[in-house]
């Protein structure tokens, strides 16, 4: 007899009174998988994951409008002219957050964080716009205002933007 | 202008967390065999163009549908096109079925919108496909969800306005007993506040009963010039004409950190809502408007929208909310039919669900139990992202 040999599941659906399926009622899923590999360019960002590597926090900044970018652009949405890269202190303060007890496992690095992490926004100083990235503190520590820094990772990660992440300032 | 859009019929199937022996051509055809008993039309060869709305070719597995469901409904070789815009693909679908009969390219256009985002994949894995539409480097990769975007910017609304859990748990609790009222509504629930506040919590502020469902479903909406209706669909002179009168549409930035300090509110949709209050000349739109489906993809969302929508003032919606005044029987009321906690939210098919919902209150054909009385003028709130694309469309009865 031919086999079907993926995961499979037949059930008949009960019908109900005046159905127009009555005829289509018996029901076949299957389980199949769908993985992919690609390479995926960092692009015109890519410096800023570099400098991580030498524990440094970049960001951009237009030389038209002033406005210093992190996450960067090097576009400036403003202006629509090339920014330049720049250095930051990496200290900032915590503007908002969520508390995470859903982890959706987007790569190695996030399926190895315990559950409920910190997803919080922080204006790093000498930014206009805010940075998302973990907080790894206490919760009972958090609380919006506080002042935090950025701490570079001595471990091997997936993803370089899991280089960084953020730490209440002492 | 004679070329302003009428409702020529309307046919969805239930919204369902799985609907085991349907996929996506089949979901389309249950709603395209309402739509048929809706209008008293027999088949669909006269309408002269399609529409296809759907968001995602991760969840259907399957590119190209727009041909294959003209195949599936009967209208090969009418012309098609697609719109993908996010969460607010159904409505900015509608939209650009709008253009297309104003235009005169067509004066018929069947919108037709489908989603399989119910259990075909993991919630894990649910998750990560929607996250795709957040930045991919710099929020996805650091384990962000759209849940965690919305918590946070709710969290800020907060600090700043006074905002509790108590006033977006009304949110929770209102539209999932409106659903109870909609036979075609996913999951209606009789719960209380204090239910949603202990349900476990997803990415806090938000808990459980706060965070709206993943559907199974599909939303057909026939727009016609008001002449075509009259003489291609049968009921339609048994009905008050609904007119499609104003369309808005809004962006913003997609990360949330980006428009900072603007962080508690949406942008987009105030612009979305600015630009069709000015087209159908409202002025006060609590006062104008009668009945409006609101994106309550998150309960604390639908408090951020009555403020952008302009229905009251900024920091003030989770009061007004908690006042009853959104509520069946108060001044405004908004997703009567559920919205996406109760009703569901299959995405293709969302935005086409709420302006099918409105069509029934304007036509007085809501369940009594939902009806508002006297509906003259209805409106659609309907957003991608974090509110990064914004549609708001306004529709009419003329009588």
């Amino acid at each position: 007899m031919p086999d079907v040999t993926s995961k499979k599941d037949v059930q008949n659906l009960p019908a109900v009174e005046g159905d127009v399926w009555a005829d289509f009622r018996q029901v076949e899923r299957l389980t199949l998988a769908l993985t992919q590999s690609y390479t995926h360019t960092l692009g015109k960002y890519s410096r800023f994951f570099i400098e991580l590597e030498n524990r440094r926090f970049m960001a951009t900044h237009c030389g038209g409008c002033g406005k210093v970018c992190a996450p960067p652009r090097p576009l400036c949405p403003e202006c629509l002219k090339a920014t330049n890269w720049i250095e930051l202190p990496g200290t900032g303060t915590l503007e908002t957050f969520s508390v995470l007890h859903f982890s959706p496992g987007s790569n190695a690095d996030v399926a190895a964080l315990p559950t409920p992490y910190i997803f919080a926004y922080v204006l790093l100083d000498g930014a206009s716009t805010l940075f998302p990235h973990l907080l790894r503190a206490p919760l009972e520590q958090i609380s919006l205002g506080m002042r935090v820094r950025v701490a570079f990772s001595d471990h091997p990660v997936e993803h370089p933007i899991h280089l960084m992440y953020f730490v209440p300032l002492e | 202008m004679m070329r302003v859009p009428v409702i020529a019929g309307v046919g969805m199937t239930r919204f369902a967390s799985e609907r085991l022996d349907c996929n996506a051509r089949d979901l389309l055809a249950e709603a395209v065999l309402a739509l048929l008993a809706d209008t008293g039309m027999s088949d669909l060869k006269a309408v002269q163009h399609g529409l296809c709305s759907y968001e995602s070719d991760h969840f259907n597995r399957q590119m190209t549908l727009a041909a294959i469901l003209h195949d599936q409904i009967g209208l090969l070789p009418t012309p098609t096109v697609r719109v993908e815009g996010g969460g607010a693909t159904g409505a900015l679908a509608l939209r650009t079925a709008w253009a297309y009969v104003q235009s005169g390219l067509c004066d018929s256009i069947l919108v037709y919108g489908v989603e399989t985002n119910g259990r075909g994949v993991s919630s894990q894995t649910a998750n990560q496909l929607f996250a795709l539409s957040a930045d991919f480097d710099w929020e996805m990769m650091i384990g962000g969800t759209y849940t965690g975007f919305y918590a946070a910017m709710m969290r800020a609304h907060m600090q700043q306005f006074g905002t509790t859990p108590e006033q977006f748990a009304h949110v929770a609790v209102r539209n999932r007993r409106n659903a109870g009222f909609n036979p075609l509504a996913q999951k209606p629930m009789d719960i209380t506040t204090a239910d949603v506040l202990a349900s476990r919590p997803v990415a806090e502020p938000y808990r459980l009963l706060d965070c709206s469902l993943l559907s199974d479903g599909a939303a057909v909406i026939l727009l016609a010039t008001e002449d075509w209706a009259r003489a291609n669909t049968p009921r339609f002179a048994q009905r008050p004409v609904v007119c499609f009168t104003a369309t808005g549409c809004g962006t913003d930035t997609m990360r949330l950190g980006d428009r900072y300090p603007h962080i508690t509110n949406f942008r987009a949709k105030r612009a979305a809502a600015q630009q069709a209050y000015q087209m159908a000349g409202i002025t006060n739109p609590l006062d104008q408007i009668d009945v409006a489906e609101l994106y309550d993809s998150y309960s604390g969302v639908e408090i951020q929208a009555v403020e952008d929508l302009g229905f009251v003032a900024e920091g003030t919606g989770g009061a007004s909310i908690a006042s009853g005044m959104f509520d069946l029987g108060g001044v405004l009321p908004v997703n009567t039919s559920g919205g996406l906690l109760g009703r569901g939210a299959p995405v293709g098919a969302t935005g086409i669900a709420q302006a099918i919902e409105i069509a029934l209150q304007l036509w007085g054909e809501a369940d009594p139990r939902r009806q508002v009385a006297g509906a003259r003028r209805g409106l659609t709130d309907t957003h991608a992202g974090i509110a990064t694309i914004s549609v708001v469309n306004i529709f009419e009865r003329r009588d």
